[in-house]
Formats: structure tokens, C-alpha cells, sequence
């Protein structure tokens, strides 16, 4: 995990006063944004590990219908602690009943001390969400039910 | 002593370190691919987190995801295992800024032992005999020239980055080795991406010997003893033994106290393995050391009565080493058979699939570490050996009767294994008198092709 090079990211963003930086290299993708008062607003570190052999993706996120209705479950891409909120005190990101577009942020999963947004593959309704805010999760673990539109 | 330990692995060493945990009343965590969501170790395990897709570099080398899941659950330590992060050094560096205790050697360690070269030159100042040789990357082909006068033919161009017989040529003469030089160079930088090599003489023929040690955080070291793992087939161990039919009580104690002199000039902490090179001629020299429990360490606990897995958690709690070197006995001889889901009919390629049925041997003097059962869906994903059989009696033949023994008992379908080759390969008579080299197993495949 490359917590030094978030670090030395963010001391680049100091010493030259940017206040917004990308960096892409090979299995890593750093993406940081400064908020007005100064402080690191969004952080979204990916890794992508190279894959050794072929096996089939599967687009997020898989089985159709349990009770006759037409819904998708989000499942989660990693192990972390589950959050519906950027902040403990600020709103939800979602709820049940809303709607939502690709690239909507449904959560946070915390790994690492690092934030990691997760953003929505697919356009629909929350039917329902299926872990507590703050609970761990596992890679896999069902998130959210969509009814896709 | 610990309260909770993540097993940062899989299959049969997954299984070995939650039993000792268990036993030491320490709560267990497995991490586990989507693929192994039914493995045995799943099952064992007080938790479980599921870490990532079925390839290895998703889960069970996926630092962030094994870190992650080590956290969620509030875990104090990680034990790696052997194989996947256990020689990592970077990832052992994570879980001590993580404040997670790495259950094995520090990351210095790891990183210095991990260099060949280097591990060879911090030998050679410990004054253990190292393979004479280059003492650094060989660049010009002049300098190849010198070297291999200096320690005369045969000699062997090693990559020094490398493993697996890559970027290796074996010379007689000066004819030879210009050619074979500039080839293994060539070689080495395209598997490797470094064409560095390096010389030495080469051994032919030699015996595998290996040296146990365990070492506390209070520089107090012991050697358990030695293991002979030259029954290997392209360079995969199929049978180890302890101690080893080709040393004397002399020659143990030497070899013993050697191993020990080259972990304490490191400053090596917890359970690591010395390995060394034999000749026809009684001669040794230290070839790696091994920063890691290792596949073959249950000859060693049943030869010594020691539990290495539980002396490693509590070495790495900080506990001092109660064993003194005198209390250790080496009691009678011990033997154990890899059984890789390979068929050996058909130049051992790897049979996954699901195990129909099974049946494990027992009985007296018979131990088998395995995660397989009847049902078990073997993945390809991972590699292949599926149990280890152990045998224990008072001598090398009362030993090697009873793995027969057991390996017949052994019956499993209709998955192929390499259980009748070993039984094989220890019946025959060059084995039962300890005579064997490395190139043993090839001259049985040899003979067994030959009788087709």
C-alpha cells in the first residue's frame, strides 16, 4: 500500500500550492482535491492489481430477482468500514427510495485510514441497503439493492 | 499472549496455524478468495473475510485487502504462513507502521536474506563456507574467464535475480563459457529485466541439507537440527526427511552451530532455515536462507517434540525462548511425503477438480496436515500440493515402512496424485541407503520410462 506516496503527493501539493492533483502510473491511480478552507477534500486512491490469469469480469454486480421484482445487487470491490455519509455529521449520500445515475457516490469505504469513494455502474432506484453505517464489510459483500431503470 | 491473528494464507498452512492458535486459546481469522469460500481453513476459523477475487494477486497478495480486513477485525498479529507475503518485506514493514505484529523475522531480515548475492557475502563474513565464486555481478566476459580458472570447471552462470532455472548455464571449459555467458545474460535480462550474473563452482550431484534455527527477540538462537530435501523433482521438494542420512554426529554439530553463527551475524529474529549445498566429499556451503516457516517443518516437530507455529507466535509476542540447545534431543527419524495433485503418468501436469472420495491414513507414528476433504472442489487457481503425509518411528527404516503404509492407506478419486511415485521413489534401493542426490528422482523417471 502506498500511504508514503499519498504523502508525498500531498507535500507536492503543498510545496507548489496546486489544489488539485491526478497522478496515474502502473497499478496505482492518485486523485486529490483541496477543499476552499485548504483541507484534503477528496481523496480516491485505486490499485489495480495486474490480473496473472484470464478469468471473466463480472460487471458489478450480478443476481437478478429475489421477490419477482427486477433488481441488481452492489456488491462491495473491497474490505473495509462502510460509511453512507462523507462525514459523520453531513447527509447521507443516498437512501433508500432515491434514484440514481452512473457515477453517483453511494458511499465510502474506508481502508486504511484512506477514503475510498464508490460510485455507482448503473442507473436506478435504492430498493434497499443492507449494511449498517460504520459497519465492516468484506470484498463481495451485498451493499445495495437497485431496481435498475 | 495474543488475543486475536489474522492467517494471511491458505490451504493446508492455513489449517497448521489455526490449530496452534487454538491450542494457545488465541481467537482465529481467515481471509479467503471467492474461489476458497468453501475451503477448510473458512471453516476452522473463529471469522472470516473474504479478501478478493479468485487470482492470487487479488487476494491473498492484495496487501491493502489483507491490511483491511486485518483491521476490521481488530487483529494484534499477522502470520503469514509460507509462500504468498511471507518473504514480503514490504508488506511486513506495513503491518509494524500498522501496529500489527508480523508473526516472523523483521523486514532487514527479510530484505538482506532475499538478496542472493547479498545473502552470500553476509555468509561469507559470518565465516560460513559459501560456494566459491564470484564475490559480485560478473559484467565482462574477461572477468567471467579469470573467475573460472580461479575456481576451476565445472562452474555454473547463476542470474542474480533469479530462480527457476532461468538465466543458469553449466560450463567445462573456456570453449564453452564465453558463449554460454553472453547467453545467460541475454536469458536473464529477458526473464528477469536485469541481466546481471553471477559465477560459481559448481556441485554436482550435491545433497539438499537444511538447518532449522528459532531465535527470540533477546538474541538467544537453538538449531532444531538439520532436513534432507534432495528428493526433488525440477527443483520442487517431493520428500524430506530428518535428520539426514548423509551426516555423521560430527558433522550435524558443525552444521548446526554454523547455521546459528549465520542468523546471529544478522540479527535474525524468529523461525528461519539455513539451506545447504553437499558434494560427494562431506563439503558444504550455505546456498539461501529462508526467512520463513517452512512446508517441511512437521519432520523437525516430530523429531524434536516442538511446536514450531506456537514458538513462533510466541516469539513474536516477545517471550523468550525457554528450549536451551542442550535440552534439545533429536529422538529417532521422521519422514514426509508432499502429495501434489499431479499426475505422473502424464509428466505430473496439475489435476484440479473435485475430490469424490477420500480416505486419509492413520494409525501409529502417522500425521497428515492436509485441507482436502471429501467434496472439496481443488481450484487451478492456486498450486497443487494438496497434504503432506508424516511418518515418526525410532529408526530410518522403521520410518520409511510405516509412509508405505500410509501411503496406501491413502486412497482418493479421481483427482490424481503423486502418492504411488513416492512410493516409488522410496523403495528403491538408493533411497532406503541414504545414497540418493538431487538427481535421483530424473534417473527414476529415466528408469520408468525406459521399462514402458
Amino acid at each position: 500500500m502506498n500511504i508514503k506516496k499519498v504523502e508525498e503527493v500531498v507535500r507536492l501539493m503543498e510545496k507548489h500550492n496546486l489544489n488539485e492533483i491526478s497522478i496515474e502510473e502502473e497499478g496505482l491511480k492518485i486523485h486529490l482535491r483541496k477543499g476552499p478552507g485548504g483541507e484534503i477534500l477528496e481523496k480516491a486512491v485505486r490499485m489495480q492489481s495486474p490480473v496473472l490469469t484470464p478469468h471473466v469480469e463480472t460487471a458489478a454486480q450480478a443476481p437478478p430477482a429475489k421477490n419477482g421484482r427486477n433488481t441488481v445487487e452492489i456488491t462491495s470491490p473491497m474490505v473495509g468500514t462502510f460509511y453512507r455519509a462523507p462525514a459523520p455529521d453531513a447527509k447521507s449520500f443516498t437512501d433508500v427510495g432515491k434514484t440514481i445515475k452512473v457515477g453517483d457516490v453511494l458511499c465510502i469505504i474506508e481502508a486504511m485510514k484512506l477514503m475510498n469513494e464508490i460510485k455507482s455502474e448503473i442507473k436506478g432506484k435504492i430498493v434497499d441497503i443492507l449494511v449498517e453505517n460504520g459497519a465492516p464489510i468484506e470484498f463481495g459483500q451485498a451493499l445495495f439493492v437497485v431496481e435498475p431503470s | 499472549m495474543f488475543s486475536k491473528i489474522l492467517i494471511a494464507n491458505r490451504g493446508e498452512v492455513a489449517i497448521r496455524i489455526i490449530r496452534a492458535c487454538k491450542e494457545l486459546g488465541i481467537h482465529t481469522v481467515a481471509v479467503f478468495s471467492e474461489i476458497d469460500a468453501d475451503s477448510l481453513h473458512v471453516k476452522l476459523a473463529d471469522e472470516a473475510v473474504c479478501v478478493g477475487k479468485a487470482p492470487a494477486s487479488d487476494s491473498y497478495l492484495n496487501i491493502p485487502s489483507i491490511i483491511s480486513a486485518a483491521e476490521i477485525t481488530d487483529v494484534e498479529a499477522i502470520h503469514p504462513g509460507y509462500g504468498f507475503l511471507a518473504e514480503d518485506a514490504h508488506f511486513a514493514e506495513i503491518c509494524e507502521s500498522c501496529q500489527i505484529k508480523f508473526i516472523g523475522p523483521t523486514p532487514e531480515n527479510i530484505l538482506l536474506m532475499g538478496d542472493k548475492m547479498a545473502a552470500k557475502q553476509a555468509s561469507r563474513k559470518a565465516g560460513i563456507p559459501t560456494i566459491p565464486g564470484s564475490m559480485n555481478v560478473v559484467e565482462k566476459k574477461e572477468d567471467a574467464l579469470k573467475i573460472a580458472k580461479k575456481i576451476k570447471y565445472p562452474v555454473i552462470i547463476k542470474a542474480a535475480l533469479g530462480g527457476g532455472g532461468k538465466g543458469m548455464r553449466i560450463c567445462h571449459n573456456d570453449v564453452r563459457l564465453i558463449g554460454a555467458f553472453l547467453t545467460a545474460q541475454r536469458e536473464a535480462e529477458a526473464a528477469f529485466g536485469n541481466s546481471s550474473v553471477y559465477i560459481e563452482k559448481y556441485i554436482d550431484e550435491p545433497r539438499h541439507v537444511e538447518v532449522q534455527i528459532l531465535a527470540d527477540q533477546y538474541g538467544h538462537y537453538v538449531h532444531l537440527g538439520e532436513r534432507d530435501c534432495t528428493v526433488q523433482r525440477r527443483h520442487q521438494k517431493l520428500i524430506e526427511e530428518s535428520p539426514s542420512p548423509a551426516l555423521g554426529k560430527k558433522l550435524r554439530k558443525k552444521m548446526g552451530e554454523l547455521a546459528v553463527k549465520c542468523a546471529k551475524s544478522i540479527g535474525y529474529v524468529n523461525a528461519g532455515t539455513i539451506e545447504f549445498l553437499m558434494d560427494k566429499h562431506e563439503n558444504f556451503y550455505f546456498m539461501e536462507m529462508n526467512t520463513r516457516v517452512q512446508v517441511e517443518h512437521p519432520v523437525t516437530e516430530m523429531l524434536t517434540g516442538i511446536d514450531l507455529i506456537k514458538e513462533q507466535i510466541r516469539i513474536a509476542f516477545g517471550e523468550k525462548l525457554k528450549v536451551k540447545q542442550d535440552d534439545i534431543k533429536f529422538e529417532g527419524h521422521s519422514v514426509e511425503c508432499r502429495v501434489y495433485a499431479e499426475d505422473p503418468e502424464y509428466d505430473f501436469r496439475p489435476c484440479p477438480g473435485k475430490i469424490v472420495s477420500l480416505n486419509l491414513p492413520g494409525g501409529p507414528g502417522v500425521r497428515v496436515d492436509t485441507h482436502i476433504y471429501a467434496g472439496y472442489e481443488i481450484s487451478p487457481y492456486y498450486d497443487s500440493m494438496i497434504a503432506k503425509i508424516i511418518s515418526a518411528a525410532k529408526t530410518r527404516k522403521a520410518a520409511i515402512t510405516i509412509m508405505q503404509r500410509a501411503l496406501d492407506e491413502f486412497m482418493i478419486a479421481p483427482v490424481k496424485t503423486t502418492a504411488s511415485f513416492s512410493k516409488t521413489v522410496l523403495s528403491h534401493p538408493l533411497f532406503q541407503r541414504g545414497r540418493h542426490s538431487t538427481a535421483f528422482v530424473d534417473q527414476i523417471l529415466e528408469e520408468m520410462r525406459h521399462i514402458k
